[in-house]
């Protein structure tokens, strides 16, 4: 995909200031530093050493060293006064600043005395060059979870330790099981350990209010950490069955935050989803909870089912509260 | 006709032209002299190109100034001034800059991923090198997506400009026009919040930016209002979403419910001697506590049978009507959409 022209200009000339401070860099720390692939670089410096000041002379241009640079290695000799660097716009220092804020308060905590250093003190360097625009936005993680648990998931982390962990599924099923941990993925709503479970012989997202118990062990992590990818939703796939459903106008939290396929909007401001459904104990969940705003649901006996569910719930509340048994429920139906 | 050059390259001439020029460059001299500027086009294109030039070059930080030379009637100059657009001094370690890279993720598939980028790309031009050294591995913020409302309601809030924009409220569905003095964007619990001044109402409100529909309009100038010194966006909006802090206590079917267990303060189990006759045989008592009523009621009334709500009433009502709904659920298929569909 080509690239936007702001985000090419802002590189070339963050190229000439770090150029005029480093001299001798190769390209490929070049590439590593500004996060693009050196053939880029070299098209950059392409570019470069053919602009300069009207008129375009040889001593017009930005200038870099021939020997140096056939050797992958770039020595900049003229920087045509572009050596300072761009300050940040209020919209850049506010994103930087507010998701570094957001790390310290959620995570501070599970860093070490020197990340947790580094962290408070890139912090103060933004807002010393950005001062108070950084105000106007405020991201509150959610880190959640058993206080005891979380603890020990930072120590396993910290210390690159396996991790012994009692664990609750959605579909409410309690599991024990050895996972080699990765990273916290922290979010605004729940925070995940994205791990490799020996158990299931996989990588697993555990969130971090479902562990119910968990320990820190002496066994190094045997597996590298997997691919980074965004785990904070759901991820739908082709095997998931879907559901239908039809709205009322107020249940529109459904529509915002589950991975809906499809999105009707009705006239009377119902709306009609195509849903992914996770599990089925999650779907009877989440029936429960918009029951009050279903019109119609595909495929119908769910809601029958649902319905059902509910009764039996309801003769728990009915019974006399001290005629003790509660019969067992046959199972889902 | 030679090969036209890229807007980047053209750019890039542009400042170094206007950062180097004694004094100031006209327009004329713009357009004939800077590589990348056709001298042979129209003048309304190149007034188009320049004016959006100019746009763009803002937009990154670099102000072109307009100068003004007395001597030369009121044909108007431009140049760049360098401690206009230059970061005030700084180092950054590759420690400091293996953070940012982290803070900049943060905005993965969002409206401000691109002013993220942008930010450490210039951020970078005063980095050390870069080492093996990775300061923060092993952590992985994330934020929900916020939706095309969060960039002009943050430029509004930072330039403490009027915003109006058509929200549908949760509680009625009423959707209507509302005019807001922004004072705080907040990312929590899954949701991105507004909280500012309803103009129409005179007072403080909350504003979900999903439930905002449309696109958001400005109107009059910067510093229209002044955010008041004792508001409290942040108190605002945890009161909007939650109430006093209580216990529930809750009796919950032998090894269901995990997600309760894990936040429970105590438990006690069927074996533990207890002096209360409320206590279902075969389950155990937990006691968990809450802040929104309706929260932990929808929460706890998905588990069904396997969690009964002993008190307080409130969450125990709470959740039999929300059952109560549930039982009057009947088998009733959507009418198929228009287009049609077979199953």
């Amino acid at each position: 995909m080509a690239e936007r022209t702001p985000e090419r200009l802002t590189r070339l000339l963050g190229m000439v200031a770090y150029l005029d401070r480093h001299q001798g860099v190769t390209v490929e720390q070049m590439a590593g530093h500004f996060g693009v692939p050196p053939a880029q670089i070299l098209r950059d410096v392409d570019t470069l050493w053919m602009s300069g000041t009207p008129g375009y002379w040889p001593h017009d241009l930005i200038d870099f060293d021939s020997a140096s640079l056939e050797h992958g290695v770039l020595r900049l000799t003229e920087s045509r006064g572009m050596s300072r660097a761009l300050r940040l716009g209020a919209r850049e220092a506010v994103s930087l600043v507010a998701a570094l804020r957001a790390l310290r308060e959620s995570v501070g905590e599970a860093l070490d005395a020197e990340q947790r250093a580094v962290l408070t003190s890139t912090l103060d360097a933004l807002v010393s060059v950005t001062g108070e625009a950084a105000g106007t936005v405020d991201v509150q993680l959610s880190v959640g979870g058993v206080p005891e648990a979380v603890a020990q998931v930072r120590t396993a982390l910290v210390g690159r330790r396996r991790l012994r962990l009692r664990y609750v599924d959605a579909a409410d099923t309690v599991s024990e099981r050895e996972v080699d941990p990765w990273q916290l993925v922290t979010g605004d709503e729940r925070s995940y350990l994205q791990a490799w479970c020996h158990e299931a012989r996989g990588e697993r997202l555990f969130r971090l209010d479902r562990i119910l118990e968990a320990r820190a062990l002496q066994e190094p992590v045997t597996r590298a950490a997997g691919s980074r990818r965004d785990t904070t939703v759901f991820q739908p796939e082709a095997e998931h069955e879907r559901v239908v459903l039809e709205l009322d106008g107020r249940a529109r939290w459904v529509a915002e935050q589950l991975p809906v396929d499809e999105l009707t909007e009705l006239a009377d401001g119902g709306f009609r989803i195509v849903l992914p459904v996770a599990s089925p104990a999650w779907l009877q969940h989440l029936l429960l909870r918009v029951a009050g705003y279903v019109r119609a649901v595909e495929p119908a006996a769910l809601a029958g089912q649902v319905a059902a569910v509910a009764r039996r719930a309801l003769a728990a509340y009915d019974e006399d509260p001290s005629g003790g048994s509660t019969s067992a429920p046959d199972g889902p139906g | 006709m030679p090969a036209q050059i890229p807007p980047a390259e053209r750019l890039l001439n542009l400042v170094i032209a206007l950062v180097n020029t004694t004094g100031r460059m006209t327009k004329e001299q713009i357009r004939t002299s800077v590589a990348g500027y056709d001298p042979s086009g129209s003048t309304e294109a190149f007034e188009r190109m320049f004016e959006r030039d100019k746009d763009t070059l803002r937009e990154l930080g670099v102000p072109v100034l307009t100068v003004t030379d007395q001597t030369h009637g009121d044909d108007q100059g431009y140049r760049i001034d360098p401690d206009a657009y230059a970061l005030p001094p700084m180092e950054l370690t590759s420690a400091q800059l293996g953070v940012l890279a982290l803070a900049a993720e943060f905005w993965h598939d969002q409206s401000l991923q691109a002013d993220a980028a942008r930010a450490l790309t210039k951020l970078r031009a005063v980095g050390a090198t870069p080492t093996a050294t990775d300061a923060v591995a092993a952590l992985a913020p994330r934020v929900h997506p916020a939706g095309p409302a969060l960039v002009p309601l943050l430029d509004a809030a930072q330039d403490r400009r009027v915003v109006s924009f058509t929200y549908r409220a949760a509680s009625t569905g009423e959707v209507r026009r509302r005019t807001v003095e922004p004072w705080r964007l907040i990312a929590s619990r899954g949701g991105w919040y507004l909280v500012g001044r309803d103009r129409d109402r005179a007072a403080p409100r909350v504003f979900r930016l999903s439930r905002i529909t449309g696109s958001v309009t400005t109107s009059g100038g910067p510093d229209a209002f002044t955010v008041p010194p004792d508001a409290d966006p942040n108190a605002l909006l945890l009161s909007s979403q939650t109430t006093q802090g209580r216990v529930a206590r809750l009796a919950v079917a032998t090894d269901r419910a995990g997600a309760l267990r894990a936040r429970a303060t105590s438990v006690v189990g069927e074996s533990t001697p207890d002096a209360r006759t409320d206590v279902p045989a075969g389950m155990d008592v937990l006691e968990v506590s809450y802040t929104v009523t309706g929260d932990l009621a929808e929460e706890v009334f998905g588990y069904a049978d396997a969690v009964v709500v002993l008190g307080p009433p409130a969450l125990r009502e709470d959740v039999v009507r929300r059952l109560r709904v549930a039982a009057a659920l009947v088998d009733l298929a959507p009418t198929p959409p228009a287009g049609g569909s077979d199953g």
